[in-house]
């Protein structure tokens, strides 16, 4: 991005100027620092992402210990672990903890094997390059809960084009009702959000191929490489840093999903679809039983952590840079 | 590869014929990915034309027999699109503004001024945009409803503001960290403050990173769904996004009209993209591929 200056070349006419510069900086700045400058620049930042972003985490962990979070004259009683007991007690809680993660774990690896191969075919210079990017780039920009309506008629029992298309071709003898059947109905899920995502992440996999010295691929094409040996030697371990920021920036999403549930099957068939936050939000709002849905919005907390230091500690190398 | 000047016959006849093949199933493969992309919004466009009667008919028709713009008149009718596009605009533009300025500020205390606990803010920073939404979603809803802001703009910017600021401050602060220190020392020598030279020199300068982070984080607020359902309860405040998760219709097969409602709601996204496609592109890339 912007011209390509050495950062060294910045570090050290910086540092040659500094004892001038700070001298004349500070008397007209009313003796501000740069570290002073700094506090005075990020605190509303900081402050902002406080208030918004880290109380409410804190609050939701309060509220899963407490009964009567909401109510407006504020009579919380501490309950100790009771909305937690009454959570792993409850079977569709842990129905969505598989849903949500056979949905993840599927999901996610088909992103990123499609994603690569996406990446590897527009990873050269070719007229229109950015439209077919901004082009293949659309459904990830499509709303996630508009492209639930999108596909719920698609994929429809009846109606659905799909069904026409699959009884044209001789798969079906007749329509096939997708979203009515429990294991079909996370099937189509799985697939409507690796069609939605696949190009995002072909983008980030994209901008890390660029990365890679194109002299790199010529030495080892002189050593009489074949392409998969350049790829398993060359690309994929340069690609991995790249590769670990694509899969926590799909995983810890997929593991969120809401809008795609809510507007395909809205759960259903029974609970087949009912990924953990659609069941977070119905038994908070809908049930509006705000201890256990503040204990199950704490498990989710932890369960993205976890994915995420799952990730940073496998695929995290310090040497490669 | 090939050059813009020279006619397409030309160089057809210069290449041989594996050539050729190579690159015809090359952009064969592109023009396929890109069918595959536009086909379910085209195939709601082709739905939305029909008359009620032949959006449920099976076998379906490909091309309309009968080409009606009922199902609009009758969407238009049953529910305000328009005033849901204008709320999901007014929505999405306060949150972009709020973080590209937040971005800004940020960014450049992280990028060009030294102090020593940067790195620090910087992992807080990254770190806030790992946290789930849900479980942030019950206490915001209750500070929501306490301070009167259920059903207000504000109510949905700050949160959302919130949310995207880590990817704001990260395309400012990269793109800061490029531009030459000369900037700032010339800034100086003519007597400005630090705080003059962020406004009036590196901010004016870094339009383009700015305009990145802008309509990335639009298109995130345009597209939310979970706050937006659950903080706009009054039909007249519901975002695009919710207003069409909860349109119904009035007939058992309301597919024709909610087609059309999904059409209306894509068509300024489409042409958002198509006119910033390379910022998006830019975006994204900037954004997580050189993380």
């Amino acid at each position: 991005m912007g011209s390509a200056n050495q950062p060294q070349d910045a570090g050290l006419s910086e540092r040659v100027g500094v004892g001038l510069r700070d001298r004349a900086a500070r008397y007209r700045e009313l003796r501000l620092t740069e570290s002073e400058l700094a506090t005075l620049l990020l605190a509303p930042v900081l402050g902002f992402l406080f208030v918004v972003s880290f109380y409410p985490i804190f609050d939701t962990v309060w509220a899963s210990l407490h009964t009567g979070y909401v109510l407006p004259n504020r009579t919380q009683t501490f309950v100790g672990f009771e909305n937690y007991g009454r959570l792993f007690g409850n079977g569709s809680f842990w129905n969505s903890l598989t849903v949500s993660l056979i949905y993840t774990f599927v999901s996610v690896p088909i992103e990123l094997v499609l994603g690569l191969g996406v990446a590897i075919l527009l990873n050269r210079e070719f007229h229109g390059k950015y439209i077919a990017q901004a082009a293949i780039l659309f459904p990830w920009a499509l709303p996630t809960i508009i492209n639930a309506k999108i596909w719920a008629w698609l994929f429809h029992g009846q109606y659905g084009v799909i069904n026409d298309m699959l009884v044209r071709i001789g798969l079906l003898s007749q329509p096939f009702p997708f979203l009515a059947k429990p294991t079909v109905a996370l099937g189509a899920m799985t697939f409507v959000t690796i069609w939605k995502t696949t190009s995002f992440m072909a983008l980030i996999l994209l901008a890390g191929l660029t990365g890679i010295p194109e002299h790199l691929y010529e030495a080892s094409r002189m050593d009489g490489a074949t392409k998969w040996r350049r790829f398993r030697d060359i690309t994929l371990p340069l690609l991995k840093p790249t590769i670990l920021v694509a899969l926590i920036f799909r995983t810890l999403p997929a593991f969120q999903a809401f809008g795609l549930p809510f507007g395909l099957t809205n759960g259903g068939p029974g609970e087949a679809t009912t990924t953990l936050v659609l069941f977070t939000h119905k038994i908070t709002f809908n049930r509006l039983d705000f201890g256990q849905g503040s204990a199950a919005a704490t498990m989710i907390g932890l369960f993205a952590l976890t994915i995420s230091m799952i990730y940073v500690t496998t695929l995290y190398e310090p040497e490669v840079r | 590869m090939a050059t813009a000047d020279g006619s397409l016959n030309a160089r057809l006849e210069e290449m041989s014929p594996q050539k050729v093949g190579k690159l015809l199933g090359f952009y064969g493969s592109i023009a396929a990915l890109v069918l595959v992309s536009f086909f379910p919004v085209i195939w709601m466009l082709i739905t939305s034309l029909k008359p009620a009667s032949e959006a449920v008919q099976f076998p379906v028709t490909y091309i309309p027999n009968t080409i009606t713009l009922e199902n609009y008149r009758i969407a238009f009718e049953q529910a305000p699109f328009l005033r849901y596009l204008f709320n999901s605009f007014v929505v999405a533009s306060g949150t972009a503004i709020i973080d590209v300025f937040l971005g800004a500020l940020a960014g450049y205390a992280l990028s060009r001024l030294d102090f020593d606990y940067k790195l620090p803010v910087l992992l807080i920073i990254l770190f806030s945009s790992m946290l789930p939404f849900i479980s942030r979603l019950i206490p915001l809803f209750r500070l929501a409803r306490d301070t009167m802001l259920l059903n207000d703009y504000i109510g949905l910017i700050l949160p959302y503001a919130a949310f995207q600021l880590p990817f704001a401050v990260w395309i400012m602060q990269a793109y800061f960290k490029e531009l030459p220190a000369s900037l700032e020392e010339a800034g100086l020598m003519d007597g400005l403050t630090r705080l003059g030279v962020l406004f009036r020199i590196i901010l004016p300068v870094s339009a383009p990173a700015m305009a990145t982070s802008a309509i990335i984080v639009f298109i995130y607020a345009w597209n939310e769904f979970l706050f937006a359902l659950t903080f706009m309860t009054e039909d007249k405040m519901r975002t695009i996004t919710v207003g069409i998760a909860l349109y119904q219709g009035e007939y058992t097969f309301p597919w024709g009209t909610i087609s059309a409602a999904v059409v209306l709601s894509v068509v300024p996204l489409l042409l958002f993209m198509v006119f910033f496609q390379r910022k998006v592109v830019e975006g994204l890339t900037a954004g997580f591929g050189k993380a």
